[in-house]
């Protein structure tokens, strides 16, 4: 259970505190009759009279669509090794900058519109600048974490297109990884005082046949501040691997296993998650659906660490059984808490 | 000799390649007949008619050692235990934010300026914030690395303070430390339109006996770009304390030969090496060299005073995060000493 330890003090670190400006009421922003962020009035205009994205934006992780056919065999394999190994190599997991990867569109970021540059600042401290003074991407850029960016506007839509990126970054959470050929477009629209939508389109002939993508759509986070949110914790220190675990020797016996299999439903977040548990050469696999996974429904083997407690892929999962020793529910066991999913057969 | 490894793998990452933007002509600013920026002409203004500060900025290399008698005895105390551990601590060596450390003043950072925010991008990746729209700092804001910042001009000059850091961020490379008490005040001068002065003043009563401070100069830099330098390896990796090399013992004879001044010239300036013996221990001091190197090796607070050289073979010695190589002619007549950087050796011949 070390990998669980490691992970919760990555995030004691990003706890706010109480602080006067969480709750600051920012001047100058449209309104409701009764005082609130009015986030359906225009999207704000700078001098150009083009939409200014300025202000503190937050977005819900996204799940791009990503069909496994579309991988080279490399990156099949990469992701699958990255698996084994809890994903801890993760570039936001190793205190390293996460670039373009798909889940950084997500969460607090701050937004500053000047004529001639862009600047997004994320609340892991790392950042990138758009430029939009005409310049042209460079042929052959120094490699780099963030890469290099140049924006335009077509009508009220911002077109930013990046290239320039090292190959240790990676494309989703799930351990996609890219070429230093990647070449990344985005399409940013402001379509009211409170929204902010990004068409993100990743494109890598030698990682991916086809580009692929996702769409984020962020909420301004007014009358409130953003806080740091800094990795300190580096996952170096996190031991095992799925195979480490394999071999911890807790041996559950198989008709307790097969008492555990079935399907589970509930709520994750916000979203409808259904488990389906079941048993495959004597180990239990569970597919999670509903959590978009690099093979569509994510398959984690699920490791005895006691005879109700298993782990899979990082997660702790925790079958709760009745009296007559029959699973009722199974609990999903996250870093940021409990969720617990009833059984529906 | 693993730290000189480890130091020598952090500065790999920061080399910049070739790249089109390096030079590419930055657009709209002023330019001398020969078509080369002109440094010396006035400062550009807002819209508010304050000076603008947005551009790409180098910075010369900060040297912050206060006096330690403005510190209180247990950031001394503290100050010597990170000497000893070759400041491996330090936020920077461990792939932390820097915050208010003295040294990040100096380097390349690119300022951004819009009427209510002055954002700071820092070439490692950080940046910061300052909030110009009018609101006070917070009374008891959440303890973070860069802290909070809030700015207002007087006359021509930015003035910036910013409090809330958190107690893990040094405020010198020497291994000085605060309390989450501090308080930063920064004074921004754009003279010209190639130069910027900052005037940085350090006040945490609980740990220095009075506020203390220095002026970094940073020069724009233009028609060029700014390049990632991110730390990749952090010092967690690094071996060693001062105090616990391995045990090789040199004869009092032998390392009485080694006594002496050794002069050459480093970084463009004189440098001369006093080489003593005290305490059955050699000794080194070196004359000439306030300036920051790019090595770990430097004294701590104190720069005058001689540090102990720990002997790695009969004619290899580490101190100050140095490596010394003394020279010795076949008459076993010592001739030269020989500073071991990360960015290469140096030989000094010896004076007498």
């Amino acid at each position: 259970m070390r990998l669980f330890l490691a992970a919760f003090a990555l995030i004691v670190g990003t706890m706010p505190a109480e602080a006067q400006w969480l709750d600051r009421s920012w001047p100058g922003i449209p309104r409701t009759a009764e005082g609130k962020p009015d986030l359906t009035a225009p999207a704000p205009r700078g001098p150009g009279g083009k939409p200014d994205l300025t202000g503190v934006w937050n977005g819900p992780n996204p799940e791009p669509e990503m069909d496994p056919a579309n991988a080279q065999p490399w990156v099949k394999d990469l992701v699958r090794q990255r698996q084994q190994d809890y994903q801890k190599g993760r570039p936001s997991y190793q205190c390293l900058p996460s670039g373009p990867e798909s889940d950084r569109f997500a969460g607090w970021k701050r937004i500053l519109q000047t004529p001639a540059a862009i600047a997004i600042l994320n609340d892991d401290l790392t950042y990138r600048v758009i430029f939009t003074d005409g310049r042209t991407l460079e042929a052959n850029p120094a490699p780099s974490w963030m890469g290099y960016s140049v924006g335009r506007w077509d009508g009220d839509t911002l077109i930013v297109d990046s290239v320039g990126f090292n190959d240790k970054t990676w494309l989703s959470r799930y351990g996609q990884g890219h070429t230093e050929a990647l070449r990344v477009r985005e399409l940013y629209r402001r379509r009211d005082f409170g929204h902010l939508q990004v068409e993100v389109t990743f494109t890598d002939p030698a990682a991916y046949a086809k580009p692929w993508g996702f769409t984020e759509n962020m909420a301004l986070a007014a009358d409130t501040e953003m806080l740091e949110a800094v990795c300190e914790l580096s996952s170096d220190h996190w031991d095992g691997s799925i195979a480490d675990a394999a071999n911890a020797g807790v041996t559950v016996a198989p008709d307790v296993l097969a008492r555990y299999v079935g399907v589970y439903r509930g709520l994750y977040l916000t979203n409808k998650r259904t488990i389906e548990v079941s048993l495959s050469g004597g180990q239990l696999i569970a597919r999670i659906i509903g959590a978009a996974g690099v093979d569509g429904g994510e398959m984690r083997p699920l490791i005895p660490r006691s005879q109700t407690v298993f782990e899979g892929l990082g997660i702790g999962y925790r079958f709760i059984v009745d009296d007559k020793g029959e699973a009722t529910d199974v609990v999903e066991i996250h870093i940021s808490g409990d969720s617990r999913f009833a059984r529906q057969r | 000799m693993k730290l000189f490894l480890a130091a020598l793998i952090l500065t790999m990452g920061t080399i910049p390649a070739e790249a089109q933007w390096l030079d590419w002509p930055t657009p709209g600013i002023p330019r001398t007949p020969d078509g080369k920026p002109n440094l010396t002409a006035p400062a550009p203004r807002g819209p508010d008619g304050k000076p603008d500060l947005t551009g790409v900025w180098d910075g010369e290399n900060v040297v912050a050692r206060p006096a330690p008698a403005a510190l209180q005895s247990w950031v001394r105390d503290l100050a010597l235990k990170y000497q000893q551990e070759y400041f491996k601590t330090r936020p920077y060596y461990q792939c932390r934010p820097s915050g208010p450390e003295a040294e990040r003043f100096g380097g390349w950072r690119r300022i951004l300026q819009t009427p209510a925010v002055i954002a700071f991008l820092n070439d490692d990746l950080t940046h910061r914030v300052i909030f110009m729209d009018g609101r006070k700092l917070e009374d008891n804001a959440a303890p973070s690395w860069m802290g909070y910042s809030v700015g207002h001009w007087d006359g021509d000059t930015l003035v910036v303070e910013s409090n809330g850091f958190n107690d893990k961020t040094w405020t010198s490379r020497y291994g000085v430390s605060h309390t989450e008490s501090l308080r930063v005040t920064e004074r921004y001068r754009r003279r010209d339109f190639g130069h910027l002065q900052v005037e940085v003043t350090y006040t945490d009563p609980a740990a220095y006996v009075k506020p203390w401070g220095f002026t970094a100069n940073m020069t724009l830099a233009a028609d060029t770009e700014m390049l990632e330098a991110i730390c990749e390896w952090s010092s967690d990796h690094w071996e060693g304390t001062v105090s616990d090399g391995p045990p090789v013992t040199v004869p009092p004879d032998v390392m009485a030969k080694y006594v002496g001044n050794y002069s050459g010239i480093y970084g463009g300036n004189k440098r001369t090496i006093e080489v003593s013996i005290s305490g059955g221990q050699l000794m080194v001091k070196i004359v000439g060299a306030a300036q920051i190197e790019g090595g770990l090796g430097t004294a701590g607070l104190d720069p005058d005073a001689p540090q102990p050289l720990l002997p790695r073979s009969q004619t290899l010695f580490e101190g100050l995060g140095l490596g010394f190589q003394f020279i010795v002619d076949d008459k076993g007549v010592v001739t030269d000493l020989v500073e071991i950087h990360i960015s290469g050796p140096y030989k000094f011949p010896r004076q007498k």
